[in-house]
């Protein structure tokens, strides 16, 4: 999502970059566009020998990361096991009909969905509103405190996160800390990690105590490029702080909020492994609502050795996952001409 | 026309909401550091108290008594000082390359390092192409390589080399500098901003990884400080629901409290010093939203 937020918005100033530059290559050597001037593959090769050999380690490091195991797919249709390895007998989809007629394929579609949709709606609404905030305040000193202590949570790893929440907040004891305000309204203590609907929630919300801080810097970036001419004139003509807000500031953030939107769609069928796993662990009380696709094939691979029906649902989410960004990219533009990804 | 003061009850709400968030975010680490300097009683006796009843440094001397905080120091600081040079190095030298309009499959390149953020196979053939074909398993490589290059970073690189006015380049090409020498004597020094937002990036990403020693790691002296984190809360799921083992020592609430908090003790020190420089990159990266 992360990536997907901000690798738009530099797409954008690429273009209008790659614009002005395309304008300036033609009025200075209208020959480099010409197609004679194109090279055959060798003759680049030896001119431009010496740019390749520096993209060539990182171009490798991908090639073994991300292209070596796509053919890896084809475990998908295999009954795999480490003495054929890729040569495993075929077996058809059976994989995929394993999965999708076991009540695993809803169930952890549907937690992944919910979870994914709540992390975008709550942080994008949260972090707005921290940003236009922040924007409103004027004290330098307090906007600075108040920034840095809300994005201090950002810093930490996933399992420093999962430790608070559960040993500490969440904890089943008396002692853990939400048991003590319930006690103080004379409610009995809850034994946490036997009440599943309660840990969605929980997840969704050390996700925004997490994130919050770092988004509504994103947005705060934006405000700060707004033209002040226009909240001058709102001034001029006796407009109120909050009619400011509501219409002028709200309004201009729309865009790139929308926008951001859409385009977090493309990985709403990737689970947020590290941070749910490290929360939720092997707790199988909590799983009917936590267990999202990519626990589910962690726990597959870890304790079946299911190499096959897991690969198998890798190849669900990515074609999908390639569907929705896709799609979402094209409504992207359609919404705004500049602001596709490609 | 009317004028609004400081003072006004919008302002005393923000301030109000403000202090209420900042207070949420920093609860939990305050509350935590308290239980790590606690005695194990008071916290038994009471829960987790903002105030602690009983001092005590027993739980930080029990961590540093055990040699494998060392290690898993020695380990996270090796996997982050290595990964953060060796990505630094690469994301440069490959956006250094797709930045000059000479090149003429820049923008090729640009599409291979971004098709697999479309379109990737998944965590089972990755898994088995690190463990069968590079046989990363049980080894730093492992946590260092597969994060090794992220396209956003070479294309944000690319975008700063970019700016670089061509002149430049072309003058030092005049004097008789090869690329490379370009690229490290006269585009080098000009890109420390930019160098080190990623680094910093790249770094804290590498401080706080754990999946891939959950995914590689087995042999204990090679855990990273957050796999360690980890594995204790493990341990102690095990003891509850199976109970305690003889001669197992069963890890205590502030032990635990300890642990955490000198795994991520390093990030709070350096964190007002290099706040501003997260920020500035995450502007960077978001300036046109």
């Amino acid at each position: 999502m992360f990536f997907i937020k901000i690798a738009k918005t530099f797409t954008v100033t690429e273009r209008k970059r790659k614009g002005e530059r395309q304008n300036m290559d033609r009025k200075q050597r209208p020959a480099a566009v010409s197609k004679k001037n194109k090279r055959t593959f060798f003759q680049e090769m030896r001119k431009n020998w010496a740019y390749y050999t520096m993209m060539l380690p990182a171009g490798l490091v991908v090639f073994l990361f991300a292209y070596l195991p796509m053919p890896g797919l084809i475990i998908a249709f295999q009954d795999f096991n480490f003495v054929d390895r890729f040569k495993s007998p075929f077996v058809g989809l059976n994989n995929f009909k394993f999965f999708f007629t076991s009540s695993y394929a809803v169930q952890t579609t549907v937690n992944t969905l919910v979870i994914n949709f709540n992390y975008l709606i709550w942080t994008t609404f949260l972090a707005v509103a921290v940003a236009i905030i922040l924007n409103e305040i004027k004290g330098r000193v307090s906007k600075k405190i108040y920034q840095n202590a809300i994005f201090i949570p950002y810093f930490i790893s996933s399992v420093v996160v999962g430790r608070l929440v559960r040993t500490m907040l969440f904890a089943d004891a008396q002692g853990g800390v939400i048991n003590q305000l319930l006690g103080l309204f004379g409610a009995e203590p809850v034994k946490w990690s036997t009440v599943p609907v309660a840990w969605p929630f929980i997840i969704v919300g050390a996700h925004l105590w997490q994130l919050t801080g770092y988004t509504s810097i994103v947005y705060l970036a934006s405000i700060a490029g707004f033209d002040r001419e226009m909240y001058e004139a709102a001034s001029l003509d006796g407009a109120s702080r909050w009619q400011k807000i509501r219409y002028i500031t709200v309004p201009l953030l729309m865009p790139s909020i929308i926008v951001m939107m859409l385009l977090s769609i493309g990985g709403m069928l990737r689970g947020d492994f590290a941070n749910i796993y490290a929360i939720i662990e092997d707790n199988g009380m909590l799983f009917k609502y936590t267990d999202v696709i990519d626990t589910y094939v962690f726990r597959a691979i870890k304790g079946a050795a299911e190499f096959g029906t897991t690969t198998a649902i890798g190849l669900y989410q990515s074609v999908v996952g390639f569907i929705l960004v896709m799609g979402s990219n094209w409504l992207a533009k359609k919404y705004d001409k500049d602001s596709g990804l490609f | 026309m009317r004028t609004k003061k400081h003072g006004s009850i919008g302002d005393i709400l923000m301030h109000l909401g403000m202090i209420f968030l900042s207070f949420i975010c920093l609860y939990p680490f305050v509350l935590s550091f308290m239980v790590s300097i606690s005695t194990e009683e008071s916290i038994v006796r009471n829960g987790f108290k903002m105030m602690p009843e009983g001092f005590s440094l027993t739980a930080y001397r029990t961590v540093f008594a055990d040699g494998s905080i060392y290690t898993g120091y020695m380990i996270t600081i090796l996997v982050t000082l290595i990964g953060t040079l060796l990505s630094l190095l690469l994301t440069a030298m490959a956006a250094y390359g797709m930045a000059n309009e000479k090149v003429q499959y820049r923008n090729a390149f640009a599409l291979y390092l971004y098709i697999p953020s479309v379109f990737s196979a998944g965590l089972v053939p990755w898994y088995l192409v690190c463990t069968q074909v590079l046989h990363l398993q049980n080894t730093l490589w492992a946590m260092i390589l597969p994060s090794l290059v992220s396209p956003f970073n070479v294309f944000l690189m690319r975008n700063y080399f970019k700016t670089i006015p061509s002149s430049l380049l072309e003058a030092a090409e005049i004097d008789g500098c090869g690329v490379m020498k370009t690229a490290f004597v006269v585009v080098l020094p000009l890109s420390k901003p930019i160098i080190a937002t990623i680094s910093l990036f790249v770094g804290l990403g590498y401080w706080n990884n754990w999946a891939n020693a959950l995914y590689f790691i087995d042999e204990r002296q090679l855990y990273p400080l957050q796999y360690m984190l980890y594995r204790i809360e493990s341990l102690m799921r095990f003891i509850r629901e199976n109970g305690a083992m003889a001669n197992m020592e069963v890890p205590t609430q502030t032990f635990q409290m300890a642990t955490l908090f000198v795994t991520i003790g390093p990030i709070l020190l350096l964190y007002p010093f290099v706040q501003k420089y997260f920020v500035k990159g995450i502007m960077v990266g978001a300036v046109k939203g």
